[in-house]
């Protein structure tokens, strides 16, 4: 969550002779990230979800504070602590809490006399910087502290609370509240509200508070609030009801429980001076939770171990300090501002190594024993099929790993929250995206070749799915034995070993299809070669065309030719014209050099055998 | 009879490649094929040899015809295309050649592979883990609670299938980082990984795609500090973006590291000096952090023992960032439209 803090407003806090853009290189590299420097005078800072306690100027300025010396600045801390104040007065606040783990700490003081007008120039001009619109006095000072200390604060006009009684207690589902900004909101269950006498909603808690209880210009007793709230029940409330607050995201982050009666105090301060009010009740204090102070154990050497240098023990411990830690003995004490985000010895290391600075500990490669290789098949066998493919010509594809219905095929799993029908499935084959994609370029070329090197999902009883790696290749404009072709020619390239088994789907429009499974083509890869011992003796090489049929396969063919005689050393596809199939044979005799009396043997061996077998004869 | 075919052989193909003129080619025919030639005269001899010997020698003879035949139709061709084309011929030459069809790989694999380049040299081994994943890998055992606000930042995408009593529901990993619990369960240390995965996340703009590739470094040994993240990351950012990119950690958190780090390098349009399309000279790259004792603890490893860094980013934005290339919109890398692909 970004926030706005003006460097003006921290010099409250902290004096410095660092300018804008020293605390700007010094917050980004030692505590959050400063985004941009607006009108030489606004920070917009990141401040990560851990780090509720950096919402605020106070919190900023406290890092200043731990940070600023070690960049050479220096950094005086200017106010003073504060000390709770004793209030009385007549007017009451009956309070019913139903269950305190919704309100850790409700604490509230009423204020009589008030006069409702316009704020101060500085008050507004600070609260503009930071984004927010100034109204009037009364709601300006509950903004102001909420961007000054961190706490988000209500302000209610005490007459309009019916009885002067709060029931604070969860919605139930269908109760509807008119907020500040006039929208009706139908509540679901869960979210934290409040009940006045008359059992009207008065307040969405930690979210906005309601139109019905809302200080106005007739206003003169405001209870101001000041509350801990449950952070989980608030963030999934202001999800729920899609209204997103900056007090609610402030309390979902976790306040400081410690700083609520000294926000409420100062805030009380401020109201009755700008308004002319005084206080007129008791300081209402309930606490449902107790907080324990959390320390952890030092552990200078763990510190060391995890900077991997010599972080000194004086430096160690001032810097805790400076943050607010408190160390006796062998114990830190976390300030209560960072009672959600630090829990262990690495949490302290974290805060130390960060103030030391990163970019002090030096640079330095890993040593030690290198890890044990397992086999690195798949990604070299990936490479070279890919760039094997390139160089045929192919287009690589990524699509999505879901797809339309359309696209689905058998038994594909369904995504529960697809972003939109289009990708409502997990695909179980790259074909028919291929296929997309193909008639999306149609005008691309006559002819067109793409594949995809990806996994599919397929569903599996009581387990993740087989998430198995395909290659799927779509082709158009590509004759059938070409295509057939590249894909033996890749198993030559990547030496698949036997007869790896794969189908053509032909496709109108001239298209075809094949899709592999990758890992196991990876299996019978990389096979071993044999040699064959060169021979000195020549080889006659003569062409057969013979009439073929077909019920027979050019496999059945080939083995019947090989095996008519050992010395048929080669048997190739040449041509193939209407039921004329010529074939380029081979004849080799390893022992002596054979002659072409020996091979007409032969070949009239293969006619006899390939008539007797299939009936095929040779052409006339 | 004695015959020297091989020497007759090479002799005429010497005489061949220096008949330069079509003069000198036809005393060539007239040698070694014409009505008088060397070819005439030895077939006329082995016609008059006994039996035994014409077997051996007509086969020889027969091997020298064809080899001469051959020589002289090679060598008629070029001359005369040579001829044909000599009144352009120095034009011809500058023709574009005719190059074979080469296709495309994608950018993605492109990039994949160069960062697999960079990290192998340091004994990084790559690995890939599931995509469709249990709750468990992907955020309960990376030290996020199931109410935890921080799983929110990851736009999650479910699978509609049953849940697992202890591995939880089933989703479509939305970070490389389910692939260090994985990676420590195999209990092989020293680990260095390099986890280059299909991610997915619930999100589609110009600066989001619901398919994405990350990669993972997770690297895990006795006495492993922050000064080793930083020299694996010097070594990558040099290798990766050049000698003159400078880099550095900020404080960040991710639930899953401790310390936690976010990794910035020097803008490459200002050269670091500010401008518009970066924070101050510096621009994001990606999250890193020293292994969380909890996560390390899920993976099976004694955190008093053993620490560790890991950091995880985008394929895609690396790769964006080392090229300079200023792709409009990131979806076009999956549209595969091939207008785009061919660009690369």
């Amino acid at each position: 969550m970004n926030v706005l803090i003006p460097f003006s407003w921290l010099k409250d806090y902290v004096k410095t002779n660092a300018g804008i853009r020293d605390v700007a290189k010094a917050l980004s590299e030692h505590s959050f990230s400063v985004e941009k420097i607006i009108d030489d005078d606004v920070l917009e800072i990141e401040v990560t979800p851990n780090r509720g306690d950096g919402l605020s100027v106070l919190g900023i300025a406290r890092e200043l504070a731990a940070v600023l010396p070690v960049k050479g600045f220096s950094a005086e801390w200017l106010k003073k602590a504060f000390t709770v104040k004793k209030y009385s007065g007549k007017d009451k606040l009956k309070v019913t809490i139903s269950d305190n783990s919704l309100v850790p700490r409700f604490s509230a003081a009423v204020i009589d006399k008030v006069k409702v007008k316009e704020s101060p120039v500085l008050i507004k001009e600070r609260l503009s910087k930071v984004g927010i619109r100034a109204i009037n006095n009364v709601v300006d000072v509950t903004n102001y502290y909420m961007i000054e200390l961190g706490q988000p604060m209500h302000a209610f006009d005490y007459d309009k609370i019916a009885g002067h009684e709060m029931i604070v207690r969860e919605s139930k589902k269908g109760e509807e509240i008119v907020t500040l900004d006039a929208v009706k909101r139908i509540l679901p269950e869960g979210v934290i509200v409040i009940e006045d006498g008359d059992g009207r909603l008065i307040d969405l808690c930690g979210i906005m508070g309601a139109q019905n209880s809302e200080v106005d210009e007739n206003t003169t007793k405001v209870l101001l609030f000041v509350q801990v709230y449950d952070p989980v029940r608030i963030r999934k409330s202001s999800m729920s009801l899609g209204h997103r607050t900056e007090a609610a995201l402030r309390f979902e982050k976790g306040v400081d429980f410690e700083s609520v009666i000294p926000s409420l105090q100062t805030a009380v301060g401020m109201l009755t001076e700008l308004s002319g009010g005084e206080v007129s009740s008791e300081l209402i204090d309930l606490t449902g939770t107790v907080y324990t102070k959390k320390h952890i154990k030092i552990d200078y050497e763990k510190i060391n171990k995890i900077a991997g240098t010599v972080i000194k023990k004086d430096f160690v411990n001032a810097t805790l300090s400076s943050l607010g830690f408190v160390i006796k003995g062998n114990d830190v004490y976390v300030p209560s501002w960072r009672y959600d985000d630090i829990e262990i010895i690495e949490d302290l290391a974290e805060e130390v190594i960060r103030i030391y600075g990163y970019q002090k500990l030096p640079n330095e490669l890993p040593g030690g024993t290198l890890p044990h290789h397992a086999k690195m098949g798949t990604f070299a066998l990936e490479d070279k099929a890919k760039d094997f493919l390139k160089h045929m010509g192919f287009f690589e594809c990524y699509n999505y790993s879901a797809v339309p219905g359309s696209m689905a095929g058998h038994g594909a799993l369904k995504v529960k929250n697809p972003l939109n029908a289009d990708l409502e499935f997990l695909r179980v084959s790259l074909t028919p995206k291929l296929l997309d994609v193909l008639n999306k370029n149609k005008g691309y070329s006559e002819t067109v070749k793409l594949f995809e090197l990806s996994s599919v999902y397929l569903s599996k009883k009581g387990d993740l799915p087989d998430q198995p790696y395909m290659l799927g290749m779509t082709v158009r404009g590509v004759d059938f034995l070409v295509f057939k072709g590249i894909v033996e020619a890749l198993f030559e390239e990547l030496r698949v070993a036997g007869d790896f088994g794969f189908e053509i789907t032909e496709h109108p429009g001239g298209v075809l299809s094949c899709e592999l499974p990758f890992d196991k083509l990876v299996d019978a890869a990389g096979g071993g070669r044999v040699y064959s011992p060169l021979t000195g003796f020549n080889s006659i090489k003569e062409d057969i065309t013979i009439i073929v049929g077909d019920a027979t396969s050019f496999s059945e063919i080939i083995s019947a030719v090989s095996n008519t005689d050992v010395r048929v050393n080669k048997v190739g596809f040449k041509d193939m014209y209407e039921d004329a199939l010529t074939l380029s044979i081979e004849f080799l005799d390893r022992a002596k050099q054979i002659t072409s009396e020996e091979t007409k043997v032969i070949r009239d061996g293969i006619i006899k055998n390939l008539d007797s077998k299939y009936g095929i004869k040779l052409k006339a | 009879m004695k015959l020297d075919i091989e020497s007759i052989k090479s002799e005429a193909k010497e005489m061949l490649e220096k008949s330069g003129e079509p003069g000198s080619l036809a005393e060539w025919y007239s040698k070694y094929l014409g009505k008088k030639g060397i070819l005439r005269t030895l077939t006329s001899d082995v016609s008059d040899l006994a039996v035994e010997e014409k077997k051996e020698l007509g086969r020889k003879v027969n091997e020298l015809k064809s080899y001469l035949e051959e020589a002289y139709a090679g060598i008629l061709n070029s001359v005369t295309s040579i001829k044909k084309d000599k009144p352009l011929e120095n034009f011809y030459k500058t023709l574009p050649g005719k190059k074979p069809e080469i296709g495309h790989l994608h950018l993605i694999t492109q990039a994949i592979r160069e960062i697999n380049e960079v990290f192998s040299k340091l004994g990084f081994i790559r690995v890939r883990y599931p995509e469709v994943e249990w709750d468990y890998y992907s955020f309960e055992a990376l030290n996020m609670p199931k109410t935890h606000p921080a799983r929110d930042e990851w736009e999650t995408f479910f699978i509609d299938l049953p849940e697992d009593p202890k591995l939880g529901k089933v989703v479509i990993t939305p970070h490389t980082s389910n692939g260090q619990i994985r990676e420590m369960l195999k209990g092989d240390l020293p680990i260095r990984m390099l986890n280059i995965s299909r991610c997915g996340r619930r999100q589609s703009d110009i600066n989001h795609v619901p398919t994405f590739y990350q990669f993972e470094g997770l690297v895990i040994d006795k006495n492993i500090s922050i000064t080793h993240l930083k020299g694996v990351l010097e070594y990558l950012i040099y290798n990766f973006f050049g000698k003159d990119t400078k880099f550095r950690l900020r404080p960040y958190d991710f639930r899953f590291t401790e310390p936690s780090f976010e990794v910035d390098v020097t803008c490459g349009i200002c050269g670091g000096k500010g401008c518009r399309f970066c924070k101050e000279g510096w621009v994001e790259l990606g999250g890193a952090g020293m292994v969380h004792p909890n996560v390390l603890r899920a993976g099976g490893i004694d955190p008093d023992v053993y620490s560790g860094f890991a950091f995880g980013w985008g394929v895609e934005r690396v790769l964006m960032m080392r090229t300079g290339l200023k792709i409009d919109d990131i979806r076009y890398l999956f549209e595969n439209n091939l207008k785009f692909l061919e660009q690369f």
